[in-house]
């Protein structure tokens, strides 16, 4: 007689890997259990609010409940969760990516996208910066970003109108890191993506629909906060 | 081909950005009043770069077309932009004085406003020790002289530097008859009007009491050292309204 499943095999490491975010908590809310993309979420929203999610849409009695929502926290988008529990103690919530779909590159332009340490453009981008502003800026750069093809020109101009955005700003903070676990789908392929985000004591807000037109020219997303702008790039590996 | 120098922090923070990105595909615009080295920054940092002015659309146009790199001077004349396509490109522009800014914030990258002279105190005392060298190799002057910073004109940046530093090094290697030349010389086309004895007189007189003054530091002394009477040198003093 063959052993019943759940008894021998550890879904642990499934769920682990597992690209949506999934969060056990207990009764006071506190986080018994969460997975690789979980600790992602959990840079983008507080764990409170994701507790609250739960007890909002938990089924009426022990089981699991799926339903369609569109939740965003910074540049993540979601269109669904499942909450569950199975006991009083417990509470699991699932959040269901919405896949970020990049719009294909101009056709007429590959030619326009060179292999580019990124490292190279910020330094210059922020040369250029700090004769607009003299201020102290910290900067965290990921120094394993391998080159990418890109856009130089263009890609340059959004970093300046973005830094403009900050012209008069002290305590800035740039950071460029690789997302690990997180992509976009440009041309059917799955691309890894390279964050930028500066954020400051204050910014100005006049160019932000220049910065997202720019943006959009480069497949690149762009998130405005009150004190920060955040870019996703697209690591592309090579031309479409 | 002439070197770029400079001690101003503003000036080698646009070099730094112009040289990192010389390995990119971007375009980069320095814009400023004439004669700040704009061109001489642009064409040391990119030497034997093919060159084109803005005046020169058809060349400029069909030098897009066929160069990767391209140093573009005097980019205040163009007003062709729907034209240009700087996709793929590493183009270096130069504008003199006012541009037109939207156009110039859509095109580029980079901009970069040169600062001028007078807003460069370090580059006013390299170029003016660089001119003060170069005045006596050129003017083949003997002797040394200091620079007196009261008297350099800055209206137009380094080429008026340039002018009164070599002006400054010629006054100081006149010779007796040099002067009697200068002189005559003007006297000989000076107007009319101007030629009556008293005012002539002036043109000796003034300078005479102003050098006499700091050099001998008092009327008293100077007065001894011209022999003449001390009330006669004030009144000379007063009617040339020298300080």
């Amino acid at each position: 007689m063959s052993t019943p499943l759940n008894e021998t095999i550890d879904f642990k490491a499934y769920i682990e890997c597992d690209n949506s975010p999934f969060i056990l908590f207990d009764d006071s809310g506190k986080i018994v259990y969460l997975n690789n993309s979980a600790e992602i979420l959990l840079g983008y929203v507080e764990k409170k609010t994701l507790y609250e999610l739960c007890i909002q849409h938990a089924p009426k009695s022990y089981g699991f409940k799926t339903i369609t929502l569109s939740l965003q926290f910074d540049s993540l988008h979601f269109y669904a969760v499942t909450v569950g529990y199975r006991d009083d103690e417990h509470i699991c919530i699932r959040l269901y990516h919405k896949p970020r779909i990049g719009n294909p590159c101009n056709a007429s332009k590959p030619h326009s996208l060179v292999l580019t340490d990124i490292n190279i453009l910020l330094e210059t981008s922020i040369t250029w910066f700090q004769l607009e502003n003299r201020n102290k800026l910290s900067l965290l750069v990921d120094q394993d970003i391998p080159p990418f093809y890109l856009d130089q020109n263009l890609l340059s101009k959004l970093f300046r109108k973005v830094l403009h955005a900050f012209r008069s700003s002290d305590s800035i903070d740039i950071a460029l890191t690789y997302l690990a676990g997180e992509f976009v789908i440009i041309n059917g392929k799955k691309e890894a993506i390279i964050q930028l985000q500066i954020k400051a004591n204050g910014r100005y807000y006049d160019e932000d629909n220049t910065i997202e037109s720019l943006a959009n020219e480069v497949n690149v997303s762009v998130s405005f906060q009150e004190k920060n702008i955040t870019l996703h790039i697209p690591c592309l590996k090579s031309k479409p | 081909m002439k070197r770029f120098l400079t001690n101003s922090p503003q000036v080698r923070q646009i070099a730094k950005g112009l040289k990192l990105s010389r390995p990119l595909l971007v375009s980069s615009i320095v814009i400023g009043e004439p004669h700040t080295g704009k061109k001489t920054l642009v064409y040391d940092l990119f030497p034997q770069i093919p060159t084109v002015s803005g005046t020169e659309k058809d060349k400029l146009l069909h030098l897009l077309d066929e160069e990767e790199t391209l140093i573009i001077t005097s980019f205040e004349a163009v007003n062709y932009f729907d034209r240009l396509d700087f996709s793929n490109k590493r183009i270096i522009a130069v504008a003199d004085g006012r541009v037109n800014m939207k156009e110039i914030d859509k095109l580029f990258a980079f901009i970069y406003t040169m600062p001028p002279l007078r807003e460069r105190a370090e580059d006013i005392e390299l170029l003016s020790r660089l001119f003060v060298k170069e005045a006596k190799e050129r003017l083949m002057l003997e002797g040394t002289f200091d620079i007196d910073y009261s008297k350099i004109d800055l209206s137009q940046n380094v080429k008026s530097l340039r002018s009164s530093i070599y002006r400054q090094a010629l006054y100081t290697d006149f010779s007796k008859e040099q002067i009697e030349g200068f002189l005559y010389n003007y006297f000989l086309r000076c107007c009319d009007d101007d030629y009556r004895y008293k005012r002539l007189l002036a043109l000796f007189e003034r300078p005479l009491l102003e050098a006499g003054l700091k050099r001998f530091g008092s009327q008293l002394q100077l007065a001894k050292a011209l022999d003449i009477n001390r009330n006669t040198l004030r009144k000379k003093i007063h009617e040339h309204a020298v300080e």
